[in-house]
C-alpha cells in the first residue's frame, strides 16, 4: 500500500481527521498515482523494444540447437531486438504452424522442414533478393534445395542447411565377414544381411521399418525412384500405378520381401517409429540400418562404444539408379511481419560462414551443405563418415521426381501413402498389385484435388 | 391500512402490468434479474461452443487448405469420405477399439471393484495401486507400453521368452495384424479400467448390507447375490459409466498416435488420427473437420442417453 494512504489510515484510527477528509486526500493521493503511472506507462510505450518472434526447428542435434540459440540471442542484444524463441521438434511443427497461420499470428520468422515453402506459399514472403545474394556469395544453391526454396520463380525461403539419410554398417562385422558395403539392395544388401545376421543371437542384417514414419516414407520413396519408377512421371501426373506401374511393383515386391521372403528384418519392424532402427542399432541389434546423422551424432557425442565400429556409406541403388531424397532445412519469412527488414538481417547474421562454421562444427554431420561452396568446407574432410553425407546431399531429389516439386507431391509424402501400400501387403495380406491400385487411386484423388 | 393493490394476489398484480405479465407468470416475477444471472454463461457458451461449432459445420462443408479462403463445396467431403475405403476401415477400426476395449474395461473394473468389496488385507493400498493407471499421465503411460511392446528391446517378449518360457521367439505386437489391434486395446484397456472398477466400488459401497443378507438368508449363492442384488443396484452406475466411457475411447488420440500412428499399413487407424492426419499431414482441413463430424450423430444418441441417465440419476 502507499505510505502516503497508510499514514492517512493510521490519522483515521486515532481521530487526528475526520473519515471526510481521509476519503478526499486518499482521492487525492491514489487520482495522482493512477495519473503519474498512466504517464509513465505513455512514455515508456513511446520508445518500445521491437519484439521479433522466431520459431525454431528442435532437432535431436541439441548441441547445434544450443548453438543458434545462443547465435540469435547474440544478435538480439547487439541489434536491441527482443527475440521470442519457441522450438517445436519433428510431431510438433506442422500443428503449430497450421494453428498459428489459421488464427492468423504466425511468426516472423521460422525455420522450416524442406516442405514448408510448399505448404505455406500463400502466407509467405518473397526473399528473392536475399536469397540470391545469399546463394551468390555461397557459390549458388545446390539443384534440389533451388528447387524446394523456390515456387513459382520466387524464393518464399532462404536454404540453410540439409539433413539426409545415410547407410549404417557395422564395421566390425563386415571386416569379421570379409565383406565390402553393398552397392544395390538387390542382391547385395540382401546377400550381405544373410551372410552377418544371427537372428538366434537377435542379430539382424538389415533393419527398416516399412511402417508409417519419416524413416519408411522415405525408404519407399527411395526404392521406387532405384527401381526406376515413382509416384509422379516427368510432368507432374500421378505415375504409381500407371507410367511406372511394371518398375513399381518390383520394388514394392522387393521391399516386402526384406521381410516375408529374405527375413532379413527384425520381426517387429512394421511397428517400428522413427526412432525403433536408432535405438536397435545402438544396442548391437542391427547389421545395418538406414538413417539420419543424428543417429551418428548420438553415438559420438556418447562416447557409444559403436561409433567407432560404424561405417556410414551412400545409400544402394537399384536397377534404375541410385537416389535419395534429402531435406533442406530454411528460413521463411511469414507475409504478416512486420519486421521484415529484421528478419533479414538476423538470417544474414547467423548465415555468416563463421558463425554457421560454428554450427556446423556440433553438428556431426547432421548440417549438411545446401550452397556449392559450402561442400567443399575442411569439416567434411575430418571424418571419413562424412563422405557418405555430402554425397548423398549432391545428388538428391525431391518429393515428386522425376517430375517437379507439387503440392499434390508433398502430401502424398505426408499421407505416408507408400507406407500404408506397404503395409497393406506385409500386415493386410494384399497383393502387391492390389495395394499398388489402391494408392495409386488415393494418389489420383490427391493430384484431382491440389489441382483445384 | 393497506391499499387495494396491496391486498390482491401477487399474481393478479402482476397481470395489470401488461406485456411482461405473461413472461412473469410464466417465469416468475425476477425473470428479468434472471436474464442478467444467465447471461454471462449464454455468452460464453455461445462463445466458446456454438461458435467453434458452427463455424467448424461451416469449415466442413467447404475445400480449406491452410493459409487460403475456404471454397464452399457443400456436401462434397461428406459424399467423398463415404466412399473412400480407408475412412470406412478407420471407421470399422474405431468401433473395434472403442467396443472392445469398454467391454474389458467393464468386466475388469467389475472384477476390481468386486475384489475391492471384499475382506482383503490392505485395502485402501490396493484400490490406490490400482488407481495409477489412471492417474498416469497418458503420454507417459503409451510411451511405456511402445518399449514395453517393443520386439528386440521390449520386456513383455523378453519375459514370455526368456523368463517364462511360454513363447519360442518374441512377437511383433504392433507390427502384425493379429496383434496390433488387440495390443492398442490392451492399453486403454490397462488406462481406463480402474475408472470402471471406482465408480462400481463406490455404487456397490451404497448398495444396503440388509439386501444381501436377507438374500443369503433365502439361500442365495453368492453368483446369484451379485445377479439378483449387485448388477440391478449398479444398474444406472453401468449405463452411465459404459456410455462416457464409449465417448472417451471413440475420441482417443493419443494412445494410438504414439503407439501405432494408425499403422501399420491402416490396421490401427481410427478416426482421431485420421482427423489429425487430414488437418495437419494433408492440411485439407475442411475434410479433416468432416472426418470428425461424420460420426457426431452416433455420438450424439449416446450423449443424449448418457444425458438422460445422469438427469435421472439426479432426480432420484
Amino acid at each position: 500500500m502507499d505510505q502516503r494512504l497508510r499514514h492517512l489510515a493510521e490519522q483515521l484510527d486515532v481521530g487526528l481527521i475526520a473519515r471526510r477528509e481521509f476519503l478526499r486526500k486518499a482521492a487525492v493521493v491514489t487520482g495522482g498515482a493512477a495519473a503519474g503511472l498512466a504517464t509513465l506507462r505513455t512514455m515508456a510505450s513511446a520508445q518500445p523494444k521491437t519484439k521479433l518472434r522466431v520459431w525454431l526447428f528442435k532437432s535431436f542435434v541439441t548441441n547445434a540447437n544450443d548453438v543458434l540459440g545462443r547465435q540469435i540471442e547474440a544478435w538480439a542484444k547487439e541489434r536491441g531486438v527482443d527475440v521470442e524463441l519457441d522450438w517445436a521438434t519433428f510431431g510438433d511443427r506442422e500443428p503449430k504452424f497450421v494453428a498459428a497461420i489459421e488464427a492468423g499470428n504466425p511468426p516472423d520468422l521460422a525455420e522450416m522442414h524442406i516442405m514448408g515453402p510448399t505448404r505455406y506459399k500463400a502466407v509467405l514472403r518473397d526473399m528473392s533478393a536475399l536469397a540470391g545474394d545469399l546463394a551468390r556469395a555461397k557459390g549458388g544453391l545446390l539443384p534440389f534445395a533451388e528447387t524446394a526454396m523456390k515456387i513459382d520463380g520466387k524464393f518464399l525461403a532462404v536454404a540453410r542447411y540439409s539433413m539426409t539419410t545415410v547407410f549404417f554398417v557395422r564395421k566390425d562385422v563386415m571386416e569379421a565377414k570379409g565383406l565390402k558395403p553393398p552397392k544395390v539392395y538387390d542382391p547385395d544388401v540382401v546377400e550381405f544381411a544373410r551372410k552377418t545376421q544371427d537372428p538366434s543371437k537377435d542379430l539382424f542384417g538389415f533393419g527398416q521399418t516399412l511402417n508409417r514414419s519419416d524413416d519408411g516414407d522415405g525408404f519407399m520413396e527411395n526404392i521406387f525412384w532405384d527401381y526406376g519408377g515413382g509416384s509422379w512421371d516427368k510432368d507432374g501426373k500421378p505415375a504409381l500405378g500407371t507410367t511406372f506401374r511394371a518398375q513399381n511393383l518390383k520394388a514394392l515386391q522387393f521391399a516386402v520381401d526384406t521381410i516375408q521372403k529374405h527375413k532379413i528384418q527384425p520381426p517387429g519392424v512394421m511397428g517400428w517409429t522413427d526412432v525403433s532402427n536408432n535405438e536397435a542399432y545402438m544396442a548391437g541389434k542391427l547389421v545395418t540400418t538406414n538413417n539420419g546423422a543424428s543417429l551418428y551424432y548420438a553415438m559420438v557425442t556418447k562416447k557409444h562404444e559403436l561409433a567407432a565400429k560404424t561405417q556410414l556409406v551412400l545409400t544402394p541403388g537399384g536397377p534404375g539408379g541410385s537416389f535419395v531424397g534429402s531435406s533442406c532445412y530454411n528460413w521463411a519469412i511469414f507475409g504478416k511481419s512486420k519486421h521484415a527488414d529484421l528478419c533479414e538481417d538476423l538470417i544474414r547474421w547467423v548465415e555468416d560462414e563463421k558463425r554457421f562454421s560454428e554450427y556446423l562444427h556440433v553438428s556431426v554431420g547432421q548440417a549438411g551443405p545446401v550452397y556449392k561452396g559450402r561442400v567443399d568446407h575442411p569439416y567434411w574432410k575430418s571424418d571419413p563418415n562424412f563422405e557418405a553425407i555430402v554425397q548423398n546431399i549432391v545428388r538428391s531429389v525431391n518429393y515428386g521426381h522425376p517430375g517437379p516439386l507439387t503440392s499434390a507431391a508433398v502430401e502424398v509424402r505426408a499421407q505416408h501413402i507408400l507406407t500404408d501400400m506397404a503395409g497393406r501387403v506385409v500386415v493386410g495380406g494384399l497383393s502387391p498389385e492390389a495395394a499398388l491400385k489402391e494408392a495409386h487411386a488415393r494418389v489420383e484423388e490427391i493430384y484431382k484435388m491440389r489441382r483445384t | 391500512m393497506a391499499t387495494p393493490a396491496a391486498r390482491l394476489p401477487a399474481s393478479a398484480a402482476l397481470q395489470r402490468r401488461g406485456a411482461g405479465g405473461g413472461l412473469a407468470r410464466a417465469l416468475g416475477p425476477d425473470y428479468r434479474l434472471g436474464y442478467l444471472f444467465v447471461a454471462p454463461i449464454v455468452v460464453l457458451v455461445l462463445a466458446l461452443v456454438a461458435y467453434p461449432f458452427g463455424y467448424a459445420i461451416y469449415l466442413s462443408l467447404t475445400r480449406k487448405y491452410v493459409g487460403v479462403p475456404p471454397v464452399w463445396v457443400g456436401f462434397d467431403n461428406y459424399v467423398k469420405l463415404t466412399w473412400d475405403g480407408f475412412f470406412q476401415r478407420a471407421v470399422v477400426n474405431s468401433f473395434v477399439f472403442t467396443f472392445g476395449s469398454v467391454a474389458v474395461k467393464l468386466a475388469l473394473g467389475m472384477a476390481m471393484a468386486l475384489v475391492l468389496t471384499a475382506r482383503i488385507r490392505f485395502r485402501s493400498f490396493w484400490t490406490g495401486v490400482l488407481l495409477i493407471p489412471w492417474v498416469a499421465p497418458t503420454v507417459v503411460s503409451a510411451l511405456n507400453f511402445l518399449w514395453i511392446y517393443d520386439y528386440s528391446l521390449g520386456v513383455l517378449n523378453y519375459l514370455l521368452v526368456k523368463v517364462l518360457r511360454v513363447l519360442p521367439q518374441g512377437v511383433g505386437w504392433l507390427s502384425e495384424p493379429g496383434t496390433a489391434m488387440a495390443s492398442v486395446i490392451a492399453v486403454n484397456v490397462w488406462r481406463g479400467f480402474p475408472f470402471f472398477g471406482i465408480s462400481f466400488l463406490a455404487g456397490m459401497k451404497a448398495i444396503p448390507a440388509e439386501m444381501y443378507e436377507a438374500a443369503a438368508v433365502d439361500g442365495a449363492t453368492a453368483l446369484q447375490r451379485f445377479r439378483h442384488v449387485t448388477l440391478p443396484a449398479l444398474q444406472n452406475i453401468i449405463i452411465i459409466v459404459v456410455l462416457l466411457s464409449t465417448i472417451w475411447t471413440f475420441n482417443d488420440f493419443t494412445i494410438i498416435y504414439i503407439l501405432t500412428k494408425g499403422g501399420p499399413g491402416g490396421a490401427t487407424q481410427v478416426l482421431p488420427v485420421l482427423t489429425y492426419e487430414i488437418a495437419f499431414g494433408a492440411q485439407r482441413l475442411g475434410e479433416a473437420i468432416a472426418v470428425a463430424l461424420y460420426m457426431l450423430p452416433a455420438m450424439a444418441v449416446v450423449i443424449i442417453v448418457l444425458a438422460r441417465h445422469m438427469r435421472r440419476g439426479r432426480a432420484r
